[in-house]
């Protein structure tokens, strides 16, 4: 096995282990907010991933796929984490916005 | 069996936690339960793809991504609605 295999194994494993974690994250996690933090770690491992492929391939069709994949969802995960988080907001409470009951102080602009 | 073949297995062994969670929890749970596996199934496409060596099917990885986060924003639509 040449260097460059190994480190490109060494990316994937990091990458995969990375998944892995996010899921048992999901798993663990009680109530959404505190699940919706465990899609943070998936960003990372297709970053891996991605890295791993250019690695093992040097620049092919498939790196630049990977890579393609890679930014897809770092750009996009951190909309949607947002746009859940305010979503479930809206769904428990009717709007996203502390409420007087929340005791939540809120400095005005 | 080569590694990226192991890659893929585990990725895909990642989905079933996923889809218990989209069984059982709540609908607001499910939707990030659902927005991991895209990420996840993505991954084991383009893992697949080269353990294989089949360059062209990486591109099934691109589209899935590519069309899971549109998909999730609909389910979010529902969600906003649901009281």
């Amino acid at each position: 096995m040449s260097v460059r295999e190994a480190v490109g194994y060494g990316l994937l494993g990091l990458g995969v282990a990375a998944e892995v974690v996010a899921v048992l994250g999901l798993v663990a996690m009680r109530d959404v907010y505190d699940r919706l933090h465990y899609v943070g770690p998936a960003t990372l491992g297709a970053l891996l991933v991605a890295a791993a492929l250019w690695v093992y391939q040097g620049p092919s069709q498939i790196a630049v796929e990977g890579s393609l994949v890679a930014l897809i969802v770092l750009v996009v995960s951190p909309a949607m984490a947002h746009g859940t988080a305010r979503a479930a907001r809206i769904s428990e409470r009717e709007d996203w916005r502390p409420q007087p009951d929340e005791g939540i102080e809120v400095e005005e602009p | 069996m080569r590694e990226w073949h192991i890659a893929a297995a585990i990725l895909v062994g990642a989905l079933i936690p996923c889809g218990w969670i989209c069984l059982r929890r709540s609908f607001a749970e499910g939707i990030v339960a659902l927005q991991l596996a895209g990420t996840i199934a993505a991954l084991a496409l383009l893992t697949l793809a080269e353990a294989e060596r089949r360059e062209p099917f990486g591109m099934l990885a691109v589209v899935l991504i590519a069309l899971s986060f549109p998909g999730t924003l609909v389910f979010l639509r529902f969600l906003e609605r649901m009281k």
